[in-house]
């Protein structure tokens, strides 16, 4: 019963990393992936002495970092509010207004961000031209665009991410609220001494699945918000690999900037879940 | 319990926070809304907010009309049957055994599959298999290679091993097969987790959008998403209609078809979400409890 499963996981899963070999060498089509020719590090090296490509690698650096540090807050500062919603169908609205995002993908977040941000007739624009007589290219300016595109992923992802975390709050038992009420603590003290130690494992479990995909800025969100005049910022490895690797054939260079991203992945997520084990809260 | 003034405007200015950031979320959503339905003239002055303004359907003629958006939907629905009950199918098959204290490799495996989701090969290795296997260009390119989720299996598994041992003792001495016992015994129990593990997947397929533009080049095969992206990005849309029906196109703008664009692709999506909604959170809690 488990053998199609097994199949399954070597053939998808296991034979691709067998295929990785093309970063070592110099694939071309006719000679198949185990008939060309070896050429060692020279991808690598092609990757560190190429500005072009550091600057890929870095952008993506850049990005999801600047994602995971502006966007793993808000759902723990998301579920803390909900949690002190105190009625019921309040809450539920709330919820089912800010868990919508989450199930658009982001051709359609993507079409809302140009259409709401776009300088000739978006309505930001025509509200700053209405003010102030003066309007803005938010989608072609590199620092606004870095700006959207780290809000466009917290706007989608945030109310998502804040289930988990109610579940963490609804599990801290509430006689610690009475008690600590009745010893005269408020609401500042109750949430620092009670509510944030209570999530925190549940915090540190989501940080290192975070930390693991620091490498991965979503090929999607970053297809359809780049434009030619943010180039330089918003090439990021996944779209780059789309667009030597599968749109102009260069196998083994997008193979060997692909696995570099990988690598990297694999051991931040390993060295993240030491950390955190060393506290007690690892994932294995 | 009586609270204090404090507490009564604390307790205000979060309900408040929190309608602006519940509102956040649809407003946008309901500003396109009133975009595709509104007409030429209002879309172009701005005078299109939460509301159409002189309304209007022609965007939504021109859609159907002189795109292949129907196609498409039937494209985007076959993909995301076919593969919903795929990717069901081999995830029980890959989480029962796998919950079973008795299954001889059981930790084996189960490391074997948890590492493939800390490391994986990448797009480029996968695009030269599918290419070797015959299946680019194929929504077997779509199907297989996300076969099954590793986290919807895991979440599935704990959901087994906390159903109790003896009701599988039981059937066994009454004289009950494998087979039936997931079929007629551990399917039925977890109702729950199964149908919000479906629901995750289906909407992973009706939200494909990677793979289709990668693994799939033949433009009659592609989902809405690709079509809308086309669609939004270049606008040649519009240049074709100018020449086939100057009447049509005289009365759109590109912003008011993207906006009727996006709305197709949106509203199955609205449509399933309170189905949704009843299944999701209860399938992230299974995954949270038990990781």
């Amino acid at each position: 019963m488990f053998a199609p499963i097994l199949v399954f996981f070597l053939i998808f899963k296991y034979y691709p990393m067998l295929g990785l070999v093309i970063a070592f060498k110099n694939y071309r089509f006719t000679d198949g992936i185990w008939g060309s020719e070896w050429i060692g590090l020279d991808m690598f090296k092609l990757i560190v002495h190429t500005s072009q490509l550091l600057d890929i690698v870095w952008n993506t650096f850049l990005l999801s970092g600047l994602s995971i540090v502006a966007g793993f807050p808000a759902p723990i500062i998301l579920a803390l509010l909900l949690n002190e919603v105190r009625r019921a169908w309040y809450k539920r609205t709330i919820q089912t207004f800010i868990y919508l995002p989450h199930f658009l993908n982001w051709v359609i977040i993507g079409g809302i961000v140009i259409t709401l941000f776009s300088q000739s007739n978006g309505p930001i624009n025509l509200w700053l031209d209405r003010l102030f007589g003066y309007t803005f290219p938010f989608l072609y300016n590199e620092t606004s665009w870095v700006a959207i595109f780290v809000g466009s992923g917290i706007w989608k992802e945030a109310g998502w991410g804040a289930i988990i975390y109610l579940a963490a709050l609804s599990s801290i038992d509430q006689s610690l609220y009475e008690a600590a009420g009745i010893d005269g603590a408020n609401k500042w003290q109750q949430i620092t001494r009670i509510t944030l130690p209570g999530i925190l494992p549940t915090v540190f479990i989501m940080l290192i699945l975070k930390i693991g995909q620091l490498m991965e800025v979503g090929f999607d969100q970053v297809y359809v918000l780049q434009n030619n005049a943010v180039a330089k910022t918003a090439e990021v490895i996944s779209t780059f690999m789309y667009k030597i690797g599968i749109q102009q054939a260069q196998f083994s260079l997008a193979t060997a900037m692909g696995l570099f991203e990988g690598l990297v992945g694999l051991v931040l997520v390993v060295t993240a879940n030491t950390i955190a084990r060393r506290f007690g809260h690892g994932l294995w | 319990m009586n609270s204090t003034t404090g507490e009564r405007i604390f307790y205000f200015m979060n309900g408040l926070l929190l309608l602006l950031l519940g509102l956040s979320c649809v407003l946008p959503l309901l500003h396109i809304a009133a975009m595709s339905l509104s007409d030429k003239h209002s879309i172009a002055s701005g005078a299109v907010s939460f509301w159409p303004v002189s309304f209007d359907v022609s965007a939504y003629h021109a859609l159907m009309a002189e795109t292949p958006v129907l196609r498409s939907f039937r494209n985007s629905l076959t993909i995301t049957v076919v593969g919903t009950v795929l990717n069901m199918a081999f995830t029980i098959l890959a989480a029962y055994p796998l919950s079973k204290t008795y299954f001889i490799g059981r930790s084996f495996f189960s490391f074997l599959i948890i590492f493939t989701m800390l490391f994986s090969a990448g797009i480029i290795p996968m695009y030269l298999l599918l290419k070797a296997l015959g299946l680019l260009g194929t929504y077997g390119a779509l199907w297989l290679p996300g076969l099954v989720s590793v986290w919807n299996l895991m979440v599935l598994r704990s959901f087994f091993e906390a159903m109790p041992e003896e009701l599988e003792e039981a059937a066994r001495i009454d004289g009950c097969s494998e087979w039936r016992l997931i079929w007629q015994i551990a399917l039925p129990l977890s109702m729950p987790a199964l149908a919000a593990l479906s629901l995750f997947y289906a909407v992973g397929h009706w939200n494909a959008f990677m793979n289709v533009l990668i693994f799939i080049n033949d433009s009659s095969l592609f989902n809405l998403s690709v079509l809308v992206q086309q669609m939004i990005m270049n606008q040649t849309l519009m240049q074709e209609l100018v020449n086939v029906q100057p009447d049509l196109a005289m009365a759109l703008t590109p912003e008011g078809v993207q906006a009727a664009g996006i709305i197709v692709m949106t509203i199955p999506m609205l449509l399933v979400y309170p189905f949704l909604q009843k299944y999701f959170v209860k399938g992230v809690m299974i995954g949270a409890v038990k990781g």
